[in-house]
């Protein structure tokens, strides 16, 4: 029975090929659709696109490979042995709308720095919206413990310092792979610190200032965003996922930039 | 006759017929949107088609690790010291329960999106979960795996019953009163050959078996993949690659929309849009991202096997280490060199030769074709335009499964999982 299946199935091909010149969208008898039937391919079956694509992904600047695959695998370690047991405990013990409040507090903080980047890219609709975020959250939304603009139809945009400079041409340079804070490259990290210093300098709500009195509001901070961000190390689930990551996130910032 | 007897009749014949022939869900009332098959299978189902799921916090869920291949912690190289135990993922009932394993797809881990959807809808149901790994995935090969090398379905399926059994003994409190099983995709094939070898083994009993988009003959199903790469895509040229053309589609299409916005109907949202892609591209995608799965597939067979066809015998590797080099060697690898390179001499080795049509007709469904033919437990739901099926793999199905064997018109290959039609029907052949 099993022997003979595979002939029948190729009778059953040519029966349905000879159907197919016939009508463009034909279905065999047994009810199958053949998906493959109307998609024009490379009639050499030769082409080569996927290895080309791929290869040429591969090419990021990354001179620090070594060292960078390093801290990688720290990460990895930290994440699975200290940090994301701490995060699960915090979700514990915490009730739903005190975590959602933080999240919030802290994000509305972070349209400061949007802000200043918004205006000096020059994008005013942007720098608006983040304007009337900053008010409606501010206000209204009890120093930023309630999200209502979001609700009004004013989402969030981010903007952060890398971006800046790579709106005005600055190149990405070699890729970074952080201690804890993850993937970045010469040009992002560089934006992390200005970001910074904007921070310290607007010290919007004074969490800058009280944050140098308790170092427990930057731990708060750094868990909450372990807990809202969902990547985890080894989620991609294949022996080559620092490559895989490193071209992600050079390709996501790309996109961040161009838009 | 007069006519209640005749409408008996009528109905009768109709009954009786029902239970010969599959169960074919008509296009008109089946209502699931997405008619292409590959949009499907890319996008799935729009976000508000999809059936109520509980949320993750309300899920008492935990990760879990156990030692099922001692020695490869020390056959390893250093930067696998993450994938040397078995991980999974259980989601607990309070009190009894029944208890549902799922198997993922080709390549997936435990956590990917298709095993957690699944994992949310049956735990809303009342069911005990748990999520394992593919036996052809990364982790499972490193971690479960005796030899390394899958695609021979029993041999899987034993590793991956051995994991199931470790799995039960690492939870002796979990109070479970019935087991069952489900997998898709290549998951699902191994779910059937798993439900085989525990009539002999009778450690778990499996109570009913749904197998969800499965390949039906495994040869045909890997070309058909390993093709869609070979697709002619228009705006292709020497100064641009796919992934350019694509990114810079997703770059335009964020640049109109005004904002970046990620979530659930990203997809279906760009297929709607100016930018979206064409069939071509679409089947690019999905050959892309399994060939990826074979270059994994690839290099960690060779690595563990130690065969020397992508890193060369005896390589230091460390932490530091840098794999792109075999990465570029294992992504020039399709399933069919997979095959032809590691598969098939292992197999020759193993089992004393044989031919391609041999190792085809045992590792593909006609391997266990009387086994499903006298199963009631076992169930197939399947779609009519599923791309991994090839011309009389569903004639197959319905000779075999019979009135088992569900066929959706649309859906693509797994696109329609978390459609509300199918999800009700997956709880009801569970609820028996």
């Amino acid at each position: 029975m099993a022997k003979s299946f595979p002939t029948l199935a190729l009778f059953a091909a040519l029966l349905s090929c000879g159907a197919a010149s016939a009508q463009t969208t034909s279905v065999d008898d047994d009810g199958f659709k053949q998906p493959l039937r109307e998609l024009k391919f490379n009639p050499g079956l030769n082409q080569r696109e996927f290895e080309r694509s791929t290869l040429s992904a591969l090419e990021v600047h990354d001179p620090l490979e070594s060292w960078n695959r390093r801290v990688y695998h720290f990460n990895y370690r930290f994440d699975q042995w200290v940090f994301l047991p701490v995060v699960d405990g915090y979700r514990y013990v915490t009730p739903g709308f005190v975590q959602k409040g933080v999240t919030n507090f802290f994000s509305n903080l972070g349209d400061v720095p949007n802000l200043v980047n918004s205006a000096l890219q020059f994008k005013g609709q942007r720098a608006m919206n983040t304007t009337a975020r900053l008010l409606f959250n501010t206000t209204l939304g009890v120093v930023g413990l309630w999200d209502p603009a979001t609700l009004m139809g004013l989402p969030k945009q981010r903007e952060d310092f890398g971006q800046t400079l790579g709106f005005y041409g600055s190149p990405a340079g070699p890729y970074l792979m952080l201690p804890i804070l993850g993937p970045s490259n010469l040009r992002d990290t560089t934006g992390l610190v200005v970001d910074y210093g904007i921070n310290q300098q607007i010290n919007y709500l004074n969490v800058s200032e009280a944050s140098s009195d308790h170092p427990e509001i930057i731990v708060l901070r750094g868990i909450d965003q372990r807990s809202t961000t969902s990547f985890r190390y080894g989620q991609l689930n294949s022996p080559f996922e620092y490559e895989k990551l490193r071209f992600f996130y050079t390709e996501s910032r790309k996109l961040q930039i161009a838009e | 006759m007069s006519f209640i007897p005749r409408l008996a009749a009528l109905l009768g014949t109709l009954l009786f017929s029902a239970t010969l022939w599959a169960a074919d869900i008509d296009a008109q009332t089946y209502g699931y949107p997405l008619t292409n098959p590959f949009e499907a299978t890319i996008a799935t189902t729009p976000p508000e088609l999809r059936p109520k799921l509980p949320e993750d916090a309300d899920i008492k869920q935990a990760d879990y690790r156990v030692r099922l291949r001692p020695e490869r912690e020390f056959q390893l190289p250093d930067n696998f010291w993450a994938v040397t135990k078995m991980s999974y993922r259980l989601a607990e009932q309070n009190g009894p329960a029944p208890l549902i394993f799922i198997i993922a797809g080709t390549g997936a881990h435990y956590s990917s999106g298709t095993p957690e959807y699944l994992k949310k809808l049956f735990y809303g149901a009342g069911y005990h979960v748990v999520q394992l790994s593919s036996p052809t995935s990364y982790d499972f090969m490193t971690s479960a795996s005796r030899f390394a090398t899958p695609g021979i379905s029993r041999d899987d399926a034993e590793d991956m019953y051995r994991a199931m059994q470790a799995v039960r003994a690492q939870h002796p409190r979990l109070q479970v009163t019935d087991y069952y099983l489900t997998g898709y995709s290549l998951g699902a094939l191994h779910a059937a050959f798993v439900s085989q070898l525990d009539e002999t083994r009778r450690s778990f009993n499996f109570k009913r078996v749904l197998m969800l988009n499965p390949p039906v003959n495994l040869y045909t199903s890997i070309t058909n993949l390993d093709r869609l790469v070979q697709t002619q895509v228009k705006g292709i040229s020497n100064r641009t690659t796919f992934y350019e053309l694509v990114l810079a589609k997703l770059t335009r299409y964020f640049q109109q929309k005004g904002y970046v916005d990620i979530n659930d109907a990203l997809l279906y949202d760009f297929q709607q849009s100016k930018e979206h892609l064409t069939n071509e591209q679409m089947a690019m995608l999905i050959g892309t991202s399994f060939r990826f799965s074979a270059a994994d597939i690839a290099f960690t067979s060779d690595l563990i096997n130690r065969r020397g066809l992508i890193t060369p015998v005896d390589y230091p590797i460390g932490e530091g280490t840098s794999l792109t080099p075999f990465f570029r060697r294992a992504l020039q690898c399709d399933f069919d060199c997979y095959m032809a390179e590691q598969l098939i001499p292992m197999w020759r080795a193993r089992y004393g030769g044989g031919s391609i049509n041999q190792l085809i007709n045992e590792v593909s469904l006609y391997g266990i074709e009387d086994y499903l033919k006298n199963s009631p437990k076992i169930a197939v739901m399947h779609n009519a335009d599923d791309v991994i099926l090839g011309p009389g793999d569903l004639g197959f199905l319905r000779r075999t499964m019979g009135d088992r064997l569900t066929v959706y018109p649309y859906g693509g290959h797994c696109g329609n999982l978390n459609y509300r039609v199918n999800s009700n029907d997956m709880l009801e052949f569970f609820r028996g």
